[in-house]
């Protein structure tokens, strides 16, 4: 495991980048996913490196996603699903069902899961969907195990007649670190390496032309039974694969220390505890049994790390082992080698063995954490011109019930704006705002707000629900042409894609969708211009009927970062009234010059202004103005 | 927080700032650097909703072998920051009595948090007491006496290359590789400037 000397054709790459590399060297043929952090980055770079008849696109969602990937792997090719931890659950119903039918070509799905939700709205344990579809999954630990893992997840799938789940997190998907494998020429010309090249495998069982098997895929109860008698006695000679394959193995060092841990949290405990020895979980379930009990009689106290759930805990539980882990380590957040050192003391590791060891495990405290400062928080915001925020704005002066969605315009909910009242699943905005409606308990019609890529992704669907319903509420699409929050990936309103297709343009309008559900009140606004938004807004919230509002101005940092060329400042005599800093705008800051009474702040405008004019709009009073 | 044990010869570099001021580019390019030095290494950044103008941070760790690619409670080496908010916000928990700090002596308060009114020279105060080796910079204006504020990241990486062990060849083939053609020259000027003023102790 200790790898100290790095060959010339070592890169620095992410646990992502290594993923796709080790699914090109696999051959994959089909690669798809929607995007979402921590796994964005994966189709990309693959899309970058991958032989030309490789197909590496968004799809619209995780669950048409995984579809296409079983498809392509009963067509007899490799196919990789990637997604975040919560896209995993909108293609769970493929996802369980292919767990019985099984495949062709090797099926792997990346789950690539966000504890401490960096940027998620939970921070759920995919893991547990390995053991609820009873197939077998992957964790890497660094880099090298993305490549060797995602590569050999392929033949795995094959072998065991199974779909694999690799699961990341985000410290692995989004650090960096050496892989020391070949990559191909098309990717030696990237960032971060130093020459070499690879060819990819080619599997001889695949390629082969269509057939039917109707027992295998065509899931009614009669067949369905048969396979899921298939798909526990596969279990069997899964858990064998995880005692015997050498992916699970035990590092031994202390006889009085011992450490069961699996991604991330290896190295965290690693770096906490090198005294320690190790039974690491590479091929994480089925959990090896007989690893296990091996590791437990050769070491006087084992406990568990893991971050998240305590899920290897109690599957080691369900054996009859007492173990300890969720004693000492949160069941929340991440982890870090700091929460790894306070955990490994409360279990008495690092206490005892500093005291007895020769070695001198130094435990020190250090009173640096004691001087604090009080500073502000600092959240994110919408960016500088961003063309929602003018819509948030209304909606706050409007003051009506706002149904929210995820995506950057989650961003709406923060002050100062607080203008949006949820964001709990994706395209979750019209189906709410329908229920909230029928309630009637605002007394005022309400608002579902979503994103152009949400709204393909499965806003269409509760809008259509909405106008066979008859409901009344209003329904925004922030137009921005690209999927913003996940660094501005192509999806059906853009027209292109990662592939091959990328020059053909199959650009699907959002003003024909709503046209063709039969919705007739539809109003398209140029949210930079802050009254026709608010007026528009207005009248759309007057109408007892559905209606729909879109809007029509790109993200200012996707495709490419946009500045209008203008610059607008504030003009003396500014009362500090404080409406314009009411948007949040990132541009718009405090300074430390006092209004004419004496009694507030007056705000001015810095260099990062890219020209949006909203605030111009917004300033009732006329005390900003362009700067000529 | 608590000091855990490690190896020692291992260099942590914390990059802290704004979303969207060149966090991870200038991760990117002290990666690059340290890789080409032919060390193991590792680096951890963060993408989707914090770069939207939140406070993040990248870090770097290299030496002879490195497991956790998160820098352990007040171990950081150097700390390289781009807002002086922020280098108070991230000091206190990443840095040691040893750490060098390089920071931008500019600051970015958002305007709509007026209930705390904690002044940039409170900061820099602060920041002063606390860490030794402290080095608040102008970087913001020796950029723009360069002719682009853009490039005020990499005068602060200019800096920070003097302490550490990586040759000036190797970085300036880092930020060849990760800024854009046009503006190689005058990031390159901008690296050698910062370098140079902290031996002229000019800041």
């Amino acid at each position: 495991m200790d790898k100290t000397n790095f060959g010339k054709h070592s890169s620095l790459l992410t646990g992502n980048e290594s993923i796709a590399l080790g699914a090109n060297a696999a051959g994959v043929n089909v690669a798809v996913g929607y995007p979402g952090t921590p796994s964005s980055e994966i189709l990309p770079f693959l899309a970058k490196i991958c032989k030309e008849d490789t197909a590496v696109n968004w799809s619209i969602n995780e669950k048409t996603a995984l579809e296409i990937a079983i498809g392509a792997s009963i067509g007899y090719k490799r196919s990789m699903f990637t997604t975040k931890h919560v896209g995993l659950n909108v293609a769970s119903d493929p996802l369980l069902t292919v767990a019985l039918t099984g495949v062709r070509g090797g099926l792997v799905i990346i789950t690539a899961d966000d504890p401490g939700m960096h940027s998620s709205q939970n921070e759920q344990d995919n893991r547990f969907y390995a053991k609820f579809a009873k197939i077998p999954m992957l964790e890497p630990s660094d880099g090298e195990e993305c490549f060797d893992f995602a590569k050999s997840a392929f033949d795995i799938s094959e072998k065991f007649d199974t779909p694999v789940i690799i699961r990341t997190t985000t410290r692995i998907s989004h650090s960096r670190s050496i892989l020391s494998a070949p990559v191909p020429i098309s990717a030696s010309s990237l960032d971060f390496n130093k020459g070499g090249s690879l060819t990819c495998a080619e599997n001889p069982h695949l390629n082969k032309p269509y057939k039917k098997d109707i027992e295998k895929f065509v899931m009614v109860p009669v067949y369905a039974r048969k396979r899921h008698k298939t798909t526990i006695e596969r279990l069997k000679y899964l858990i064998d694969f995880s005692n015997n394959s050498g992916m699970n193995e035990i590092e031994y060092r202390s006889r009085k220390f011992g450490i069961i841990t699996s991604g991330i949290s290896y190295q965290y405990a690693k770096e906490t505890a090198p005294f320690a020895s190790f039974l690491k979980l590479s091929f994480s379930y089925p959990v090896p049994d007989i690893l296990v009990k091996e590791f437990i009689k050769n070491v006087e106290t084992v406990v568990v790390i893991e971050e998240l759930e305590p899920f290897i805990q109690n599957e080691i539980a369900s054996m009859g082992i007492g173990i300890k882990g969720k004693e000492y380590f949160p069941r929340d957040g991440e982890l870090n080698p700091d929460i790894v050192f306070q955990g490994l003391v409360a279990a008495g590791f690092l206490y005892n063995f500093g005291k007895n060891s020769k070695s001198g495990t130094q435990i020190q405290t250090q009173s640096h954490s004691q001087n604090k400062i009080s500073i502000p928080p600092r959240l994110p915001v919408l960016c500088s011109g961003c063309p929602h925020t003018s819509v948030f704005y209304a909606l706050k002066k409007l003051k009506v019930p706002v149904m929210g969605d995820i995506g950057c315009y989650t961003l709406g909910a923060m002050p100062p704006l607080n203008a949006m009242d949820s964001c709990i699943s994706m395209g979750l905005a019209f189906g709410a705002a329908q229920g909230l409606s029928l309630t009637k308990s605002s007394g005022k019609k309400t608002v579902g707000i979503l994103g152009d890529s949400t709204f393909f992704h499965s806003g269409i669907t509760s809008l259509i629900d909405a106008k066979y319903n008859n409901s009344n509420f209003t329904a925004i699409i922030l137009d921005n042409a690209t999927t913003a929050m996940t660094g501005g990936q192509d999806h059906p309103g853009t027209g292109k894609n990662l592939s091959v297709s990328q020059s053909i343009s199959n650009k699907i309008d959002i003003k024909k969708i709503i046209e063709g559900i039969g919705i007739d009140e539809a109003y398209i606004i140029d949210p930079y211009d802050y009254i026709e938004t608010f007026n528009i807004l207005k009248k759309a919230l007057n109408s007892d009927n559905l209606n729909v509002v879109i809007t029509n101005r790109p993200c200012v940092l996707y495709p490419k970062k946009l500045d209008l060329g203008k610059k607008f400042k504030i003009v003396d005599g500014c009362n500090g009234c404080d409406l314009c800093v009411q948007t949040g705008c990132p541009s718009i800051l405090m300074s430390s010059a006092v209004n004419a009474s004496n009694d507030k702040r007056i705000p001015f405008i810095d260099d990062s202004c890219i020209g949006c004019s909203i605030c111009k709009d917004i300033c009732v009073f006329n005390f900003i103005e362009e700067v000529k | 927080m608590v000091n855990t044990a490690c190896s020692n010869n291992n260099v942590n570099i914390l990059v802290c700032g704004i979303g969207g001021q060149g966090v991870v580019l200038a991760g990117k390019i002290i990666s690059r650097a340290a890789f080409e030095s032919g060390m193991d290494i590792k680096t951890s950044e963060v993408h989707g909703m914090s770069q939207r103008g939140g406070s993040v941070s990248t870090h770097i760790r290299y030496g002879e072998k490195i497991y956790s690619p998160i820098i352990p409670g007040n171990q950081a080496t150097i700390l390289l920051s781009f807002d002086i908010y922020e280098t108070a916000r991230f000091a206190p928990d990443f840095a040691g009595e040893e750490t060098v700090i390089i920071s931008s002596g500019c600051g970015k308060i958002p305007s709509w948090t007026p209930k705390c009114q904690t002044d940039i020279y409170t900061v820099s105060g602060f920041l002063e007491t606390n860490f030794k080796f402290l080095n608040l910079i102008n970087d913001k204006k020796i950029a723009r006496d360069l002719g682009n504020i853009k490039v005020s990241n990499i005068v602060l990486i200019g800096l920070l290359s003097v302490f550490t062990q990586i040759s000036e060849e190797i970085w300036i083939n880092a930020i060849k590789k990760n800024v854009p053609k046009k503006t190689v020259d005058i990031n390159i000027n901008a690296f050698l400037t910062g370098k140079k003023n902290y031996a002229n102790k000019i800041f």
